[in-house]
Formats: structure tokens, sequence, C-alpha cells
């Protein structure tokens, strides 16, 4: 075989270059390129398509989504995917030693954030695991006692479907419905609490719309009626002040791909006084205070640590950047095209998420057209379903505006000359939009479209 | 005097646990009682001392603070109850060790694990003080942990909890699948 491919070079070859030539001689790929090789690609595009193949990424407008990693956060972590691979849970070796104080000084990176006490952080794989464990474990612990729970109707699918799930169990759910702005009525909630209340769940800052709760009235509200207060801080947390000593709460959730950190790993704050009992629902030996079992992912906490370090000295720079940011594709967009709505309180929001209805036109064709820009209607989790919004359900959007809303995702990384692109892009889309819509044009002619009786098909 | 001859295995099983711990007593004078006093890790000599003073107070039959026997009831998982009595001050997981209830010790009252763990009545647990950040701490490990759970080493009998029912726990956080049974020291 060898003296094969030594012929077939007709050269000298040492022992590096015969591999090499041997591999090539044989057809294989000097490379172990598993992505492509070892898989069938059964959703590759059937004929050739020139923006699959080019190099060029739409600009990212879609940071409740996801956010990019900050590179300063993968410098932290490379060492602990590389050299430090030990278990931090190992006591006996330096591996391990090494590894547990990288864990141990992430939980006080991240306790800082939000001004808890380190060893109020339990890591687990995300925020929606943060939610299902303090929801459901909440609950299940206290179900002798107390059997109802409060939340909002806007909250994230993994919390409202952990409350469905709850239901089933026997317990009672009260979905509190929000304004026209997005805002729950604190008198509604006070009315809603009742002896046999555990716990109540809302979310801090919406992912959709942007709207930020006021979250020192509700906990003060829970305080004096002795309920627990959980809050989803994932879209929160390195966004707005948090602090959960001044807002009385009990439980945070908190996701590490939100504030530039990796995918795969966020925090349950969980209060020790008065102390918080839960019923875990992932056990086994007992880490992490026995609320999730599991060897702790350090390379990812690591990550974590850095990007709410990071995030915290950050705060203010990042939320005037992205105030400005935001202010100028409002702007840019409503003083150019007509008939659009921002959804959600504009004196209660977070100035990264824009969610904008535009009237007479169709979300998903608007997104479509605007295929250098990555943008989402409604949120990434309601992608896959085909129903409209519920969040905008909620705030009483009728159905043909849920379908025209856009949610623009501003970041870190964001520049001003992306947002004047996307100003531009859109201000020319929807009016072309808009010029072929028949509704566009029964508006024109002066028709009232709620008058309109549209025919079942 | 009558206190340590009455009950045979358990008296002598107490005297040798007394012998144990008298071997570190200094010589300072006793701490005064309280009703309910809860044990930390460094208190254990003080109520080494308690004891030694109720067993020579018992042994002469002068004490000016009489020597008070509470009786409770252990529940065990399988569904036998266990009736137990005890002295004032004596903490549940050794009065359970006395009894050869089943109730794992396995740091022996340092307050360092959650195998001791006991389920109280709702009254009793609420007329207790809250427990220590470390006791919550070592209970958060602890298997079917309930609102009313304390570990055993850590809450001492008062004459209030006469009669008192305390349910153990199915499992604890050592793997017994097998059916093992720890050994007492």
């Amino acid at each position: 075989m060898f003296s094969r491919s030594l012929r077939v070079l007709g050269a000298r070859a040492n022992r590096r270059t015969l591999s090499a030539c041997y591999l090539r001689a044989r057809g294989l790929s000097t490379t172990l390129n598993l992505q492509t090789e070892s898989v069938t690609n059964h959703n590759a595009p059937v004929g050739e398509s020139i923006t699959a193949q080019s190099n060029v990424m739409p600009i990212y407008l879609d940071a409740q989504a996801t956010t990019p990693l900050d590179p300063r956060v993968l410098d932290v972590m490379m060492p602990y995917m590389t050299e430090n691979y030990g278990n931090p849970h190992s006591r006996t070796h330096k591996y391990g030693w090494e590894t547990e104080k990288a864990v141990d000084i992430a939980r006080e990176q991240i306790a800082n954030l939000i001004g808890a006490h380190p060893k109020e952080i339990i890591f687990t794989s995300g925020a929606t695991e943060s939610n299902n464990t303090s929801i459901k474990g909440v609950a299940r612990f206290y179900k002798g006692k107390k059997n109802h729970i409060i939340t909002t109707q806007t909250e994230h699918k993994c919390i409202l479907d952990s409350c469905r799930v709850l239901q089933e169990e026997g317990f009672e759910v009260t979905y509190l419905p929000v304004n026209k702005g997005g805002i729950i009525d604190l008198n509604e909630l006070k009315g809603a609490i009742r002896p046999t209340t555990v716990l109540v769940s809302i979310m801090a800052v919406n992912n959709e719309i942007g709207v930020v709760q006021d979250l020192k009235e509700i906990g003060k509200i829970c305080r004096e009626n002795r309920v627990f207060f959980h809050t989803d801080g994932a879209q929160a947390a390195g966004k707005i002040a948090l602090n959960v000593n001044d807002m009385n709460i009990d439980l945070m959730s908190i996701s590490g791909h939100k504030l530039y950190g990796p995918k795969g790993i966020g925090a349950l704050y969980v209060r020790r006084r008065p102390r918080v009992r839960l019923e875990p629902i992932i056990t086994g030996g007992g880490q992490e205070r026995g609320i999730r079992s599991g060897t702790v992912p350090s390379s990812l906490v690591v990550g974590m640590g850095a990007a709410a370090a990071l995030s915290a000295r950050e705060l203010d720079y990042d939320y005037q950047h992205i105030s400005k940011l935001s202010r100028r594709l409002i702007d840019g967009i409503q003083s150019r095209v007509s008939h659009v709505v921002r959804n959600g309180d504009p004196n209660h929001i977070y100035p990264g998420c824009v969610n904008l209805s535009f009237s007479f036109v169709e979300g998903e064709s608007l997104l479509m057209a605007l295929k250098n820009v990555a943008l989402s209607s409604g949120s990434a989790c309601t992608s896959a379903s085909l129903e409209p919004s519920y969040v905008l359900r909620a705030l009483g959007a009728e159905d043909d505006m849920a379908h025209s809303s856009i949610r623009f995702g501003l970041g870190r990384f964001t520049t001003e000359s992306e947002v004047d692109y996307v100003v531009d892009n859109v201000q020319a889309h929807v009016t072309r939009l808009r010029e072929m819509s028949p509704l566009w044009e029964m508006y024109q002619e002066g028709i009232d479209l709620k008058s309109i009786q549209w025919s079942q098909h | 005097m009558s206190v340590a001859f009455t009950r045979s295995t358990a008296g002598l099983v107490r005297a040798q646990l007394q012998r144990l711990r008298t071997s570190h007593l200094s010589s300072t004078p006793v701490a005064s009682l309280s009703v309910f006093a809860l044990r930390s890790s460094f208190s254990l000599c003080a109520s080494s001392r308690l004891y030694r003073f109720r067993q020579t107070a018992a042994a002469f039959s002068t004490s000016a603070i009489p020597a008070k026997d509470v009786t409770v009831t252990f529940i065990e998982p399988d569904g036998n109850e266990v009736k137990a009595t005890g002295e004032e001050g004596t903490n549940l997981m050794e009065l359970a060790h006395e009894n050869d209830v089943d109730l794992e010790g396995a740091c022996e009252g340092a307050c360092a694990c959650s195998t001791c763990h006991v389920i109280l009545p709702d009254n009793i647990y609420d007329r207790l003080p809250e427990p220590s950040d470390e006791e919550n701490d070592m209970l958060d490990l602890a298997f079917g942990l309930t609102d009313t759970s304390r570990l055993g080493c850590q809450v001492m009998l008062s004459p209030e909890m006469e009669g008192m029912r305390i349910k153990l726990p199915s499992a604890t956080r050592n793997f017994y699948v097998d059916g093992a049974k720890p050994s007492h020291h």
C-alpha cells in the first residue's frame, strides 16, 4: 500500500507528507469536517441558491432571540474548553479545585449583577429550565397547604406551559390580563391573591414587546401577603438595573445567551432568607444545593459569569447606546411611513425591543422582503406554530395587527449605519407591499375595514 | 436516680454516650437551662455539661432543677411506631438512637449532613425558633423534604413536645436502595 503511493508520487516522501498524500490518494479529506461529511443534510435546497452560498450575513436585529457571544467572554471561556477540563465537583485533585474556584467566581459575578448572595445562585441549562424548576418546584413543595398560582397572560411559553401542567395536577392558576400597553393592574393583582396563593410569577421585561413591569410594587404586594414572587429576568438581567432585595424578589430566572454569553447555560436565583423551598425537577447527587443535580458545565458557567460582569460594568453605557439607536429607528420609520403602531407602553419599555405593527401589510411578507436584515415577527418560540402572537392578542391587538407586527431587537453591537439601512429598507418595502395590498386600496377609498363581513373559507 | 436504670439497653447506651462526652468536658460550671434550646455544633459541650450535671443530680437525688421526662412517638417509614422517653434537652437524633429507631446520624450531630431529617407536626414546628442558615443549607439536601422538616440533631426535647408524633422520611441522601441499614456507633 505504502509502496503504491510512493510510486504515484515518484518522489522521496517523509512520514508526514506520506500520510497526507496517502489520504488524498485514497480520495479522503485531510480535515475532519464533521458538519458536512458525516451527516446527510435532508434540508439542503434542491436548486442553487445564491444567498445560501454567499458569505454575507444579514444585519442582526433579533437580540431578544439571542445575542452574539462577546469576544471578551470567549477569551475567558477558552482555557476551560482546552486545558482546565476538570469536573468542578472533583474534590480530590487540582483539576477539580481550579475549576471549582472558577465556578465560584462566576457565581459571585452573577450574584453581583442582581444584588444577591453567591450561595443563592443555582446554575441550570437555561432560563426555560429555571422557570420550570421555580414554578413546578415551589408549587409542588407547598402542595398540601397552598394550591393557587398567579401569572400573567403575556408570560413566556415555558411559564404558561408549566402553569398548565400544574393545572392538570390540581392547581388553580389565575392568568392576569394586561392593559393596552402591556402592563398589569396592581389592584387586580392584589385582588387575585388568596390565602392559598403560593406563587406570583411576572416577567420583568417582556420578550416580544419589551414592556417593563413595576417589579418593586409587585414585590411589595407579594411580601405583604407572604406569597413568593418569581420573575423571569431573561430579557432584563444585564439590561436594566435589578436588585432582588429592593424589589423583594424571591426567585429569578436568568439566561446566559441573552446577555452576550454562551447558549446552554442559565441561572436561577433562590432566596435564602426567608428560605424558599422547592422540589427539584432534576435530582441525583445533590449538586447546586440539591436543587439541580448534575455536573456544572464549567466552561459555560465561566462564560456566563464573565458576560454578567461585563453587563454589570457596561449597563449604563449599553442602555444609552441602545436608547439612541432605538429613537433613531422609531423616529426614522414613523416619520417616513404612515400607520405604524408601536406595541407596548412607551413609558415602561426597554428601548432595545421595538415591536412595530405596520397596518395593511402582512408581517411575514415584510420579513421576507427585508432579506438582508435578520428580524422576527412575534417571538422565536412561536415561529413554529401558526398562531398569531398571544402577547399581542392580550394587548387587545386585533388579529390583523397581530399578524403585521415585526420585532426589531437592538443590541450592544448594533451600529447607527445598520439602523439607517433598516429604516430605508423598511420604508421602501412597506410602500411597495402596500401598493400591492387590497386592504390598503380599500382604506384609501374610505371603506371602513371593520364593517366588512369576510366570508369564511 | 431511676432515669438511668429503668430501661436496660437504652440506659446502657446512654451511659456509654455520656462517658464518651465526659472525656471532652472542661470543668466550667453548667450553663443555665432554657426550654427550647437550639443546639449548634458549638454548644455541644454546653449540653454535655448539662447532661453531666443531670447525671450527678440524679445520682445524688438532691438536684435543684427537676429532670423532666418527655415521651414522644417516632413513626418509621414502614408505619411502625416507637414510643420513646427522654430527658428534657436530649436531641431527637440521640433519643432515636437510644430507642433503636431507624434514624441515621452520619455526622453524629455536627450539622454536616441531612440523614437525621425528621418531620414534625405543624404546631410544634411553628413554635420552635427558626432554623439557622447552616441547618437550612443541610436540610436543602434532604430527601423528601417538607415544610415542617427539621434536623433531628438540632431539635431538643422540651415539655411542650409531650406526646409529639415525629414522622421519619422514607429515605435519606445515603442510597440504601438495597435495603441495607446503617450501623449505629
